[in-house]
């Protein structure tokens, strides 16, 4: 029993990485014939995709704001996040006399939304409407990425931001810049501090693990719903165990 | 040739990120090949730098030849970056002259900037009521108030206890809860981010 238990826990990490993608794939094969999946209004999103297709009415861009997080680090996943988004973007606004912007704060992450826009076009056929300079690294400390990224949202006629990656509290600087251009912003980070500060600054501020819903909202396709299913029942077990602890350790049964 | 280069990009990258993750789970197996394949990641995140950099200097050049007036901030922006590399590769990153540019330019504006954002964020919070009447508005500047005020010693007053313990429990008791709440939610999206990834379903490198 005892060198079960160490098992266990010597391999918790893993077991806990498969559980996750069986979750993942059982949901992506028992969803594959159901017509339309519900999910909670979140608003951001909705204002977002409203904003999507009033700025290809208008002639006008999006912005969307990668951060500076490193991919080869944690801060990767809400840089992922904000690739993802991306892809939306540009798909959706293809039709736009102004194709979408990108910016970042780190040298691998211009390159990879470079290649998230080829891509999209290429997809849509529409390739000649590419350009490199579309997708830009603005600067490469935190407040030389604001400073860099707040003439993008000025001076290129852009109509809604979003702000989807690892980003700290200098993201105020940004979301100000969006308000003097009375465009719309919606902004989510993994930084907590910086989600404060969001509360307070951006229109439509994204909380927690909504920014990791951005796929499922805006329809990237079914692993991103079927990932979010997955969130959703490990953070009530999560719950669970949290609260059972909590009540055996008041017992005194746990040390 | 354009159908097989996405396929063989996808293959390339999901192999190496299983090998990575194993390599987290599995030291004694997987520890060697997982150096080597960061290493990897490493090196080219530095030729991915440098590239950006030119893009950066691509940007500023196509807005010299539009009209407006953010030409100028692109001409200072050009000569700068000119200057500072010039700089640099003689003096090298530590040497007193690229030492004396990062302190004199880049650290006083950096600063600067902070200053201009505490403004923002008084102004916003300020702003706040306006923007989202709600009832959980009015806490959260109640409570960035007393979290203020309890944090510094007042004129005349100096420090008030009942306002100094009770920020110490927002601090440690709700503030602390409330945050590995959202960080649970951060760190299961990432899970997910990283699986569709390793799945092939998300390829952000043009597959």
């Amino acid at each position: 029993m005892g060198q079960v238990l160490s098992l266990i826990k010597d391999y918790f990490g893993f077991l806990f990485v498969l559980i996750c993608l069986g979750l993942i794939l059982f949901y992506i094969y028992s969803d594959r014939n159901r017509p339309k999946i519900n999910l909670r209004d979140i608003q951001a999103f909705k204002h977002f995709r409203r904003e999507v297709d009033l700025t290809v009415e208008a002639g006008k861009r999006l912005h969307v704001s990668l951060g500076r997080g490193n991919i080869n680090d944690l801060q990767g996943g809400a840089a992922f996040i904000g690739l993802s988004i991306l892809d939306c973007c540009a798909r959706a606004a293809s039709n736009s006399d102004r194709p979408p912007v990108t910016t970042s704060g780190d040298g691998v992450l211009t390159i990879l939304s470079q290649d998230t826009l080829q891509s999209a076009y290429h997809t849509l056929a529409t390739e000649q409407r590419y350009d490199p300079t579309n997708a830009r690294l603005t600067g490469l400390t935190p407040m030389a990425y604001a400073a860099g990224t707040m003439p993008t949202i000025h001076d290129e006629h852009v109509s809604a931001n979003i702000f989807a990656g690892h980003l700290g509290s200098e993201i105020a600087l940004m979301t100000e810049a969006s308000e003097r251009s009375r465009s719309l912003s919606v902004a989510g980070t993994d930084s907590i501090p910086a989600q404060a500060v969001l509360y307070a600054t951006s229109d439509e501020p994204l909380l927690g693990e909504e920014l990791y819903a951005a796929g499922a909202y805006l329809g990237a396709g079914p692993a991103h719903l079927a990932s979010l299913r997955m969130q959703d029942i490990l953070r009530w077990v999560l719950i669970l165990i949290m609260v059972i602890g909590a009540i055996l350790k008041l017992l005194g049964i746990l040390p | 040739m354009k159908k097989i280069l996405p396929i063989a990009n996808a293959i390339i990258a999901v192999i190496s990120g299983l090998f990575v993750l194993l390599g987290y789970f599995f030291p004694k197996v997987f520890g060697g090949i997982q150096s080597v394949l960061i290493g990897w990641a490493i090196i080219l995140a530095a030729f991915a730098l440098l590239l950006g950099i030119f893009n950066l200097a691509m940007v500023h050049w196509k807005k010299i030849g539009a009209e407006g007036p953010s030409n100028i901030n692109s001409i200072v922006l050009l000569i700068s970056l000119i200057i500072t590399m010039i700089v640099v590769s003689f003096s090298g990153p530590t040497g007193s002259w690229s030492l004396w540019i990062f302190n004199t330019f880049q650290l006083p504006v950096e600063i600067s900037l902070i200053a201009v954002l505490a403004v923002i964020l008084v102004y916003a919070g300020a702003r706040l009521l306006s923007r989202r009447p709600k009832w959980y508005t009015g806490l959260f500047l109640v409570t960035v108030l007393i979290v203020l005020i309890g944090s510094v010693p007042l004129f005349f007053i100096g420090e008030i206890a009942p306002l100094n313990a009770l920020r110490g429990w927002l601090a440690q008791v709700p503030a602390v809860a409330g945050a590995r709440g959202l960080l649970l939610g951060v760190a299961l999206g990432t899970v997910a981010t990283g699986l569709r990834i390793l799945m092939g379903v998300d390829r952000p490198y043009g597959g």
